[in-house]
Parts: C-alpha cells; sequence; structure tokens
C-alpha cells in the first residue's frame, strides 16, 4: 500500500507532454519550428514557457511581438488557471502531446487577464493561498507565517522544489486534535460546457454527525447532474490530476493529498468518451 | 442576530443577509432612479450587484482652468450621464470627447464573507480600459485615499460568475473597516444597510458616487426598532 506521502510527490512531478505551433497569421522571417516541452500539471503557462517564447521570437520582427497567449482548438487558454486543470478541462481524452497554439498578438481582451511579469503570477498564486487558508483557518495559519515563509511557497513552485514547498505547506494541510479537519474545503469544480467559470461554495469536511463528508457527497451538493443518474450510463467524468478518485474518498483526505500548491482541490467535470 | 462576531470582534456578512441587503438596496434605487439591478447567473441561484454608467471625459481644457488648477494633478473635466443616454444622443457630444462604458459589480465572497466590488471600463467601440487609464479618470483626491485606505492594491481577475477580466477592489480588511461603521451604529441604535454603508466608503475610490438618500435607507427600517 503506497504511503500518502506519495501521492504528494506523484501530484506533484506529473507531467503533459506539448507541443507549441505559432499561429499561422503571426508574421515571421523564417519559418517557426514547434517546440516540444513537458508541462508541469501543478504549475502555470506564463511560469513555465519562457523558453517558448524565446523559440518562437528568434523568428520574428520585434515589432510584431506583444504579450504571448496560448489557445487550445479556438479557445484562449487562461493562464490563472493551473496548467494540470486545462489539460484534464479541454484536453484529457485526446491523443498527446497536447497541442497549444502560440500567440503574439490580438490579445483576448474579454477572455483573459493580463500577466505582464512573474509578479502578477506569484500575487495570483498567493491569493489563492491566502483565500484557501481562509476557509481551512480562518486565516490563522497563513497570517501567523513571516514573509520569508510566504516566499518560500512561492520559490518552491518556481524553481520545482518539492521539499522547500512542503516545509512550508505542510502547516497549511494541519489542523486542531479536536477538529476532524478543516473548517471548509477549499474547492472549485469546473464544468467546460457552462458559462459559469466554476463552482465554489461553503462545505463542510464532516456532517453534522461527524461522518466524514466524501467527493460524492460533494458533488451531490454542488451539481448533483453531473453525478451518474442510477438508471442510465455514465454521461461524465470527475477528474483531479488526470485521474477519477473513487466517488467514496473522503474530501478531507483529497483536500490534504490532492490539491494544487495553491491549495485547492481543482475538480474537472467533463463528458466521458463515447468510443 | 445580524452578524456573527469572531474573537477579532470583526464583522461578517452571512450570504443570506447579504441577499437582503442588496433587495432593500435595489428597492432604494429603483425609487431614486440610480439605475442598480439584481442580476442571476444562468445556472444557479447565485447573483449580484450591477449597475452601468456612462462617463463622457472631455480633454480640451480652457485656458483660464489651467491656469488656476495648477496643483491639479487631473486636467479633464466629468461630466456624468444617465444610462437612459442613447448612442444618437451620445455622438452629439463635443467630437474631442470620449465616451467610456463603466460596469460595477457587488458580488459576495462566501470564502471572506464579505461584498466585493468587481468593475471594468471600455470605450464605445468595445477597446477596454486599462488600469491606469481608468486611474486618469479617478478624481486627484480620491487616488489619494486609495492609496492610505484599508485595501490592498487594484488587482485584475476573473470575475466568478461571468468568468471574464475585471478589476477588484477587493480588501482583505473589509471586515475590520466596517466593524468600525457597524459599532458606531450599533451604539446610537441605528439599524444600517451594510451594503450602502460600504460602498458610501469604497465607492467613490472607483469613480462609483452613492447618493446621499441611501443613509434615509436605513433610518426607514428603524420606525419599527424597539429602542431599549
Amino acid at each position: 500500500m503506497t504511503d500518502d506521502k506519495d501521492v504528494l510527490r506523484d501530484v506533484w512531478f506529473g507531467r503533459i507532454p506539448t507541443c507549441f505551433t505559432l499561429y499561422q497569421d503571426e508574421i515571421t522571417e523564417r519559418e517557426a519550428e514547434p517546440y516540444y516541452l513537458l508541462l508541469p500539471r501543478i504549475s502555470y503557462l506564463t511560469l513555465v514557457t519562457d523558453k517558448v517564447k524565446k523559440h518562437f521570437q528568434k523568428v520574428m520582427r520585434q515589432e510584431e511581438v506583444s504579450e504571448i497567449w496560448f489557445e487550445y482548438e479556438g479557445t484562449p487558454l487562461k493562464w490563472h488557471y493551473p496548467i494540470g486543470l486545462l489539460f484534464d478541462l479541454h484536453a484529457s481524452n485526446t491523443a498527446l502531446p497536447w497541442s497549444i497554439t502560440v500567440h503574439f498578438k490580438n490579445f483576448p481582451e474579454k477572455d483573459l487577464l493580463h500577466c505582464h511579469s512573474k509578479d502578477v503570477i506569484e500575487a495570483h498564486f498567493m491569493a489563492c493561498i491566502k483565500e484557501a487558508d481562509a476557509l481551512k483557518h480562518k486565516s490563522q495559519v497563513i497570517n501567523e507565517m513571516q514573509k520569508k515563509d510566504h516566499k518560500q511557497l512561492w520559490m518552491g513552485l518556481q524553481n520545482d522544489k518539492f521539499e522547500q514547498f512542503w516545509a512550508i505547506n505542510r502547516k497549511l494541510m494541519e489542523y486542531p486534535p479536536e477538529d476532524s479537519g478543516f473548517r471548509y474545503i477549499p474547492f472549485r469544480i469546473y464544468q467546460a460546457t457552462t458559462e459559469r467559470p466554476f463552482i465554489q461554495k461553503l462545505f463542510r469536511p464532516v456532517d453534522s454527525g461527524g461522518q466524514l463528508h466524501t467527493l460524492g457527497d460533494l458533488l451531490k451538493d454542488m451539481c448533483p447532474s453531473a453525478i451518474t443518474p442510477e438508471d442510465g450510463e455514465k454521461k461524465t467524468q470527475v477528474m483531479i490530476h488526470g485521474i477519477e478518485p473513487m466517488l467514496e474518498t473522503p474530501l478531507q483526505w483529497l483536500s490534504e493529498h490532492m490539491s494544487y500548491p495553491d491549495n485547492f482541490l481543482h475538480i474537472s467535470i467533463i463528458p466521458r468518451p463515447t468510443d | 442576530m445580524s452578524f456573527s462576531m469572531a474573537e477579532e470582534e470583526d464583522f461578517f456578512l452571512e450570504e443570506k443577509k447579504f441577499k437582503q441587503y442588496c433587495e432593500d438596496f435595489i428597492k432604494h434605487s429603483q425609487k431614486i432612479g440610480d439605475g442598480w439591478e439584481w442580476r442571476t447567473s444562468k445556472d444557479f441561484a447565485d447573483g449580484y450587484l450591477s449597475k452601468t454608467h456612462f462617463q463622457i471625459t472631455n480633454r480640451n481644457v480652457p485656458p483660464d482652468l489651467k491656469e488656476k488648477n495648477n496643483d491639479n494633478i487631473e486636467q479633464t473635466l466629468f461630466m456624468h450621464v444617465e444610462e437612459s443616454l442613447d448612442d444618437s444622443q451620445v455622438d452629439g457630444v463635443c467630437a474631442t470627447a470620449e465616451v467610456i462604458r463603466y460596469e460595477y459589480h457587488i458580488l459576495y465572497s462566501s470564502s471572506y464573507q464579505v461584498p466585493v466590488l468587481y468593475f471594468r471600463a471600455c470605450f464605445l467601440d468595445g477597446r477596454a480600459l486599462t488600469l491606469d487609464e481608468i486611474w486618469r479618470n479617478v478624481h486627484a483626491c480620491y487616488q489619494a485615499r486609495l492609496l492610505e485606505g484599508p485595501w490592498d492594491t487594484i488587482t485584475q481577475q476573473e470575475h466568478p460568475l461571468l468568468g471574464q477580466p475585471f478589476f477588484v477592489l477587493h480588501p482583505c480588511r473589509t471586515s475590520e473597516f466596517m466593524s468600525a461603521v457597524l459599532t458606531s451604529s450599533r451604539k446610537e441604535n441605528r439599524q444600517t444597510n451594510y451594503i450602502a454603508s460600504w460602498l458610501s466608503i469604497v465607492g467613490p475610490v472607483v469613480g462609483l458616487n452613492l447618493s446621499l438618500s441611501y443613509a434615509k435607507l436605513a433610518s426607514e427600517q428603524n420606525t419599527d426598532a424597539d429602542v431599549i
């Protein structure tokens, strides 16, 4: 039986083989070769694609280059969502490598947040961690930490340092011994088919009788239509980090072991492939 | 009990109370015709307050005014126009003027249990304003207030119900400054509308003004209140 800590490593080191291709209408001085990269599931597009940017800028004129953005099959990819979430939500049942198109013009203002520097990514990442702790601990744990601890979380993510990150993050995964878990579970449920980007509400890890809530309990409460109707076939998959956890899994355990570094459980509901 | 008090004496707003205050707020808005409405998301019972207004900025400043306002960082004049102004009327305005469409949404944050102000602005051709451009249209005195206010800087975030980029004035310390406001009202046995009080503080910072009549909104509800 694998140790629970192995799950933490498996989540951290998950990778998605990706092929980046320059958008055909971009103006180049020579032909642009595609660029291949293994993307960390737990990171963010604009944090890990400096090499992609450099590669394509080499064949373009400076005046043709403004803010980079990424798109998959016509859908602009939200850099502020973790890469693993984007893949699970948009491309999980397609052939690898994941084919992403790179743009340097016509930034889609109505769809994407701007990302002018790494500071923007850090601010977003830290804001997510703070919000998660507001839910888990009324912000007590994050507020008691020093600035250097916050910095260590960010540096751990940026430099892909598992031990450095978890040295601090483990404190965000603790709870008082008299409790059965966090105050509320930080989660977001995504479905590509809805206008609403995600569902996020208050949900306790334990019910009024002291029983641990499961993933199935959460889904029944938040999006019952996504859960299999008893008579029908399973029309959807519930995916976290590229796998379908059993619906009986306790939510508290999932929150401690399968959250992203931002401390949120990002759950995708996707159509089941009909092959 | 309207508020749950944590050890730190912060006032947290429960979602049901938020919706109730919004309902009262809308009723008053309809009475005075200042354009606030309640919008709901397509798939859920969740909703938010919304207001759109148009602002005309005229970058031609008369010469004598320029001299009088040497200390003034801003050299633009503002006219606020009601939403009822249709496009043909707008086009009739001075050709050098630019019309900006502002959208303000008030959503409830269940994570922090406070209201949050989302806003965005664009020109009539759809081009979005950058944060700098929005800033330049906020009166200088409010810019100073933003810098010293009990809030973090404004950031761009995804609107949780629409999925589009908005600017957010999300003070982590809303509950702190609201507790000061609400404590003094309680001392005077005066009921307040949380949304009206909160908006009167954060709104002007982003160019959103609230009619003084909203203060009456709270006291209208006091006629039945028991005074102990």
